[in-house]
């Protein structure tokens, strides 16, 4: 922020200027945001129900599934997002000289959905593994001797259980996930960073403007605000049981 | 013919024999307790009869009929089980209420999934649930709970707790009930009231097995009483034959030391 | 223990397949892309090159080239933005067909893509705050600078080929920001972004521009191998002696550069 100060006029560059900038600043970023929110929504949707299915591999009787499952996640969560996301767009074209993706946006915002699908559905999978762990063998037994099949039991009983235990770190890494959205422009998806950092470069007759980079910020501020306290609200709802 | 038979049990853990070759039977109505000291097999016995553990060798018939057979049960699936479980109902030790239900729920529940396996249940859902609570009151009512119906098990004290449990497992109606060490878990004032249930369940004729340490009560409440040692019965017989006059020595040495 | 190993063996088989696909990729681009029916042009925010008009539409002296080359093949064109430091990859990902965006002929983009003939000149300036732009006319008065400049870009080749003091930034954008902040003495940018952004009557009023260091051409790169690249040169050639090349230049102000 120290620059701030040795050139002011640079930033704030008079009144004036700063209203004229800001309304086409301001729609770029939306449209930016707008991707930001979409990769973060079909991500979630994704990633906590193919989660649940990767960690009862990873809990899985059978030996082969589970060393499978344990590998795969290690390979996701020992690697860099950024890397995913690169091999993911352009391995087909560049081994199998079939770019599935194509140039498009739609098949840079479809890659990218698949990097973050599987990226987070490894980090959740072991979430909900240490959540159904940590349900005491008792309520499982109880629903045996109560003549319940195992999915009723997982449904009926766990599931819950598991919720109310997982909540706060799925919600920590949901928080993470809105900012993450950010690691897409490596492969060109124009989320919000993007859109800040083009008036930086120049971009609809504005450059060298590196407020609308900062102002980003005030956008991720507000989407984990509202996060932070929806997910907070769901805690409070789910203290009715201990 | 006796309610239940059970032939020449045994089960090992990690080559560790912990029952061997247990056999006994009982009749409808009466009242089995088991006492030893622990690790002797006697909750390993119960778990075995609600086939949370499968044994490995003997037979458990019930009602003269074959439940389970060591010889054939390598083709059982979790679903054959599952069928053969709702023979018997288990009170545990440390209650195991789901605590995201009331009492009236827990009660209520596991009815209500296996009244979807009915064939009239899509014609008939909401007359059947309603029987289902409407019973889970009564038996809660039974169990001096019916102020407490809409609590959850969090909101209630221990030895309510186990009644909720026992509740929920008379609501199935299984042949035979079994209690797991009912009030080891309770603090000594709560354990009278779980008894006094126990109690009034035995003079209403309910065949019933309990594995205990309350010795005065597995004395009133019995008809017959297995002493369990290692892994086998060491002494079986009427509680004044067990508790007054021990033949076996461990017997004898047990109650010594109790 | 020999999952892992064999994981990695997997790991090594796709780079080594990466490194095969570069050879193979050259089965006739052109038919390729006239299947496709489309030509995919990658490119960045770039005024005056490639920039978008007030209807959200790419225009530019590039982008209406490449719009009336893809018109001569018979195919619709596309634009696409992307990350300038993975042009290559984009190329070789096929998620591009082309990158046509002024883009400076050097050694390692020559040998990176299929490039076209030099169609415009352009020069690395040097950037330095007015107040002390007397001091620095000469490339010999420059070694006391500490510059900024774009990481990969020729203006970086250029000052390490001097020996100068250098910290490499994202963009050229970043480097002017640096001389501005005053984190930075000096930058070295492109003289056709220079003429834009920098002086009286932009964001940059208090800089300037001083010594010239080598000059330098843009070209249009292809995947290496690829047929369009002499298609490119005919259909420049073509442009050039029809007077179309002229006169689009002119609509974007920058004829004195074209190389004819």
């Amino acid at each position: 922020m120290g620059t701030l100060i040795v050139c002011p006029d640079l930033y704030i560059i008079g009144d004036k200027m700063f209203a004229e900038q800001f309304p086409i600043v301001f729609n770029a970023l939306n449209v930016g945001f707008l991707q930001t929110i979409k990769l973060f929504f079909v991500t979630l949707l994704g990633a906590l129900p193919l989660g649940l299915i990767i960690s009862f591999g990873s809990m899985s009787k059978l030996t082969t599934l589970r060393s499978i499952t344990k590998v795969f996640v290690w390979i996701i969560r020992g690697t860099p997002l950024m890397i995913q996301l690169l091999i993911i767009y352009y391995f087909p074209g560049l081994v199998l000289h079939n770019p599935i993706w194509g140039g498009g946006e739609g098949g840079r915002f479809g890659a990218c959905a698949v990097a973050f699908i599987i990226n987070y559905a490894c980090y959740f999978s072991e979430i909900y593994r240490g959540g159904i762990q940590a349900i005491p063998q008792g309520q499982h037994e109880a629903g045996l001797v109560l003549g319940m099949t195992k999915s009723q039991i997982f449904f009926k009983v766990k599931l819950l259980q598991m919720i109310k235990k997982i909540l706060p770190p799925i919600s920590n890494e949901i928080i993470t996930l809105v900012k993450d959205t950010s690691l897409a422009r490596i492969i060109a998806l124009q989320e919000i960073i993007w859109a800040g950092q083009a008036f930086l470069k120049g971009s609809q007759g504005i450059s060298g403007a590196i407020w609308p980079l900062f102002f980003t910020a005030v956008y991720y501020l507000i989407a984990s605000g509202l996060l932070t306290v929806l997910l907070g609200a769901l805690e409070k709802k789910l203290n009715y049981f201990r | 013919m006796p309610i239940l038979e059970v032939k020449n049990i045994s089960k090992q853990f990690d080559n560790t024999p912990v029952l061997k070759d247990i056999s006994f039977t009982m009749e409808k109505g009466t009242v089995l307790s088991i006492i030893g000291s622990s690790g002797g097999g006697k909750t390993t016995l119960l778990r075995c009869l609600n086939f949370l553990e499968i044994p490995d060798k003997g037979k458990i018939i019930v009602n003269g009929e074959e439940l389970f057979d060591g010889e054939k049960n390598k083709t059982f699936t979790d679903n054959d089980f599952r069928l053969r479980r709702l023979h018997f109902g288990l009170v545990f030790q440390s209650f195991n209420l789901f605590p995201q239900y009331t009492a009236l729920e827990n009660v209520a529940l596991a009815g209500k999934l296996l009244a979807k396996e009915r064939p009239d249940f899509k014609t008939n859902k909401d007359a059947i649930y309603a029987e289902i609570d409407e019973s889970a009151r009564e038996l809660l009512t039974t169990m001096g709970l019916k102020e407490r119906m809409n609590h959850y098990p969090h909101q209630l004290s221990g030895g309510q707790q186990q009644r909720v449990a026992i509740a929920r497992a008379l609501a199935l109606k299984p042949d035979i009930l079994c209690f797991d060490e009912p009030t080891s878990a309770l603090d000594p004032e709560l354990t009278g009231e779980v008894l006094k249930v126990i109690k009034e369940l035995a003079n209403n004729k309910y065949t019933m097995i309990i594995v205990t340490h309350e010795m005065s009560f597995a004395k009133e409440v019995s008809d017959q009483v297995i002493f369990m040692d290692q892994g086998i019965i060491a002494e079986c017989g009427t509680p004044e034959d067990v508790f007054d006059n021990p033949k076996n020595e461990r017997t004898k040495k047990f109650f010594t030391n109790y | 223990m020999k999952k892992f190993i064999s994981v990695l063996l997997v790991a090594a088989m796709c780079f080594s397949l990466t490194a095969c696909g570069n050879k193979a990729a050259a089965d006739s681009d052109s038919a390729a892309i006239k299947a496709n029916g489309k030509l995919v042009v990658g490119i960045t925010d770039f005024a005056p090159m490639d920039y978008k008009d007030d209807a959200g539409n790419w225009v530019g002296f590039d982008a209406d080239m490449a719009a009336a080359f893809a018109k001569s093949l018979g195919v619709d064109v596309e634009f696409v933005e992307i990350d300038w430091d993975n042009k290559v990859l984009e190329l070789d990902g096929k998620t591009i067909d082309c990158v046509w965006n002024g883009m400076t002929l050097t050694d390692e983009v020559k040998s990176a893509m299929e490039c076209s003939n030099a169609y415009c000149n352009n020069a690395q300036v040097v950037i330095v705050n007015k107040a002390v732009a007397d001091k620095y006319q000469t490339v010999d008065s420059l070694s006391e600078l500490n510059f900024a400049v774009e990481a990969g870009s020729a203006g970086e080749a250029e000052v390490e080929a001097l020996g100068l003091n250098f910290t490499p930034v994202k963009a050229q954008a970043d480097a002017l920001m640096e001389v501005a902040a005053g984190t930075s003495d000096a930058a070295v940018i492109d003289s056709l972004m220079a003429a834009a952004m920098v002086g009286e009557g932009t964001s940059y009023a208090d800089l300037t521009y001083t010594v010239g260091l080598n000059s330098e051409e843009y070209g249009v790169g292809f995947r290496k191998g690829s047929d369009l690249a002499a298609m490119l040169n005919d259909f420049f050639k073509a442009s050039a002696n029809d007077g179309t090349m002229e006169a689009c230049a002119e609509q974007y102000g920058v004829q004195a550069a074209l190389i004819k």
